[in-house]
């Protein structure tokens, strides 16, 4: 039957030969596992752009509804944690393939003349990349978003004479809000798709153009070449499936919270960005003051423009790694200088103190029983009870605490602060929360974002 | 080109295999719960809730007044207080009977006309009884009658939407 209709669409449409055109495409050296980058980084993307249109049938980019149909799709859509879930490893996965494809053509020397180009365009689809994890990151609109957008966006405004204007542009106006979740979901959801499939069809038609580098020796390029159907399609097919069942996987057992809805009142937020901008955020920490502008735009553009013109710099026309000794030392310099500043910062983050869920939990407590009715904490609540800013310091029992909320007169005689009938583990989160609060916390609870 | 190794029929067929296979998983792993995520609200029942819309004391005998519900309903992601005006008429043995507020032919909102003791609806001109039965125009059946009870002397109604243009009350 399939074939029937094959042979019918065949009739008309000469699909032989457009099939052939497709998957018999020669690969000098034959097909091999490094070969596949490629191919898995077009399959995330694929992946991104379908679980992102589905989740654009739930999702609303205002400020007012964002967080909220965020919440809606993870808690209340059947399988939308899934495609959530799909959407979000997907992003991280998509930038390791394009990290893994990079450095595959890097160490093949597949850059090089005729595939300049090839690579030129390469860059620029990494770039959007790039900017699809920014933008993207906004769109929740919870605390990390808010913040991590708002140190990215200030970033700019160090870039001399247009960065002001520059900034304001990004966010459509002097301040981050409506109108930048609303053009960040434009340009995240329609500018740079329609973007990025013009770039991808430019990359594989420059391919097809002038063909798979394959080997780095040309002997063994000459020894013996394969067609790109059915060996390399199912290598392909194969890290196409094993990356679908990780992304799965991934969805199914590690959860992603989104921190509490976007508050541009609560500067105590520290944001941390996405890992794969974890080493640049690592980076500027080290460059302050007058270098400042040096982190965040004169070496990244220098950075870019090197990447770009990369063909052209490195001009030694031998593709094989061992007569390559500088081209190979920079990169590896550059990739130990990032994965060294991505350790550092991953084992900050790691060490830091954390933000204990109880702590969290209890604040909600005491907001929601009205503590703040009696208590003043940082300047904020009433006066009758004591201040509880610093309470930790000299009561850092907390038995004590446990008891003191079940019954105050106990152990603070005289005391006129009511019994609060709560359970044992709201009373506990109540107590985690009493605990937390004790001078010195806000300068050991990590440096400010930048 | 030295050589050109061509694989032998059973090769092809074994990588055919796996190729398909590695589809059909990605496929049928992302269909079937997109399918899911999508046709999930057509699925969900609108849940209303018994809502107070006044005392009963106040309503005059067969002269109908028009009442406000307020509910709380979700629509989608937003949890929003739905009102709705609808109609309440005493009857001579103390019962209240509540109209919706649409009209069944196309989903207009009727007005009660005090003057000749009908409900009009301004769209299409059909006209009706303060029983809701239809005296003109082209309204298809009678008003819908929605749940209602009286308890401690205050009326609650559960509100309901019907289907328009059909000759019987269908529930949407």
């Amino acid at each position: 039957m399939a074939g029937k209709i094959y042979e019918w669409l065949d009739a008309r449409l000469n699909l032989k030969s457009l099939g052939h055109t497709l998957l018999d495409e020669s690969i000098p050296g034959g097909a091999s596992w490094i070969y596949v980058f490629g191919s898995a980084t077009l399959f995330i993307f694929c992946l991104q752009a379908t679980t992102g249109m589905f989740l654009a049938l739930y999702y609303v980019p205002s400020p007012d509804s964002a967080y909220d149909t965020v919440q809606f799709i993870q808690h209340e859509v059947p399988f939308g944690w899934f495609v959530r879930g799909l959407h979000h490893w997907g992003a991280s996965a998509v930038m390791v393939a394009v990290g893994l494809h990079l450095l595959q053509v890097y160490l093949y020397g597949a850059y090089k003349r005729p595939r300049e180009l090839l690579w030129m365009v390469g860059v620029c689809l990494f770039l959007l990349m790039m900017a699809f994890g920014f933008t993207g990151y906004l769109l929740p609109w919870d605390q990390n978003a808010y913040w991590a957008t708002q140190v990215g966006t200030n970033m700019v405004a160090t870039v001399p004479v247009i960065g002001d204007g520059l900034v304001r542009v990004l966010r459509g106006g002097a301040t981050l809000g409506a109108l930048t979740l609303s053009r960040f979901f434009a340009v995240h959801t329609l500018f740079l798709p329609a973007l990025m499939v013009c770039g991808i069809v430019v990359h594989l038609f420059i391919l097809r153009r002038v063909g798979p580098a394959g080997p780095w020796s040309a002997e063994q390029a000459k020894q013996r070449s394969e067609t790109f159907y059915p060996r390399q399609v199912y290598m392909d097919a194969v890290v196409m499936l094993g990356v679908f069942l990780l992304l799965v996987v991934l969805a199914w057992t590690v959860e992603f919270p989104l921190a509490d809805r976007a508050d541009p009142a609560d500067h105590t937020f520290t944001p941390v960005p996405e890992w794969y901008f974890l080493f640049y955020y690592q980076f500027l920490k080290y460059v302050s003051g007058p270098l400042e502008p040096l982190a965040t735009w004169v070496l990244p553009g220098l950075f870019i423009l090197g990447l770009l013109l990369w063909p052209f710099i490195d001009r030694n026309p031998e593709r094989r790694p061992s007569s390559r000794p500088m081209a190979l030392a920079s990169g590896g310099a550059f990739l130990l200088v990032v994965f060294a500043l991505l350790g550092v910062s991953l084992w900050s983050l790691h060490t830091a103190p954390k933000i204990d869920p109880s702590v969290a939990r209890g604040k909600v407590l005491f907001a929601q029983q009205h503590c703040m009715a009696c208590h003043r904490i940082h300047g904020e609540g009433g006066m009758v009870g004591p201040d509880l800013s610093y309470v930790a310091d000299h009561r850092p029992d907390r038995q004590w605490h446990l008891r003191h909320f079940h019954e105050p007169q106990s152990v603070s005689p005289g005391s006129i602060m009511p019994a609060f009938a709560l359970e044992e583990k709201n009373l506990s989160d109540l107590t985690s929360y009493m605990l937390s609060l004790k001078s010195g916390i806000e300068t050991s609870s990590g440096e400010e974002l930048r | 080109m030295a050589t050109t190794k061509q694989p032998t029929e059973t090769r092809r067929s074994f990588f055919g295999w796996i190729i398909g296979i590695a589809s059909s998983v990605i496929g049928l792993g992302l269909v079937i719960p997109l399918v899911g995520y999508v046709i999930a609200p057509a699925l969900k029942r609108r849940d209303t809730l018994w809502a107070k819309v006044g005392p009963t004391g106040s309503l005059r005998m067969g002269e109908p007044e028009e009442l406000e519900y307020a509910s709380t309903v979700k629509d989608g992601w937003r949890t929003v207080t739905a009102k709705k005006g609808i109609w309440a008429i005493k009857q001579p043995a103390g019962e209240v009977v509540v109209l919706s507020p649409i009209c069944p032919h196309l989903g207009c909102g009727f007005r009660w006309d005090p003057g000749d003791h009908t409900f009009k609806c301004p769209c299409h001109g059909s006209v009706f009884d303060v029983t809701g039965k239809v005296l003109a125009g082209p309204a298809p059946r009678s008003l819908d009658v929605l749940p209602s009870k009286v308890e401690q002397g205050n009326l609650l109604v559960l509100y309901k939407e019907f289907k328009s243009g059909l000759d019987h009350p269908v529930e949407l």
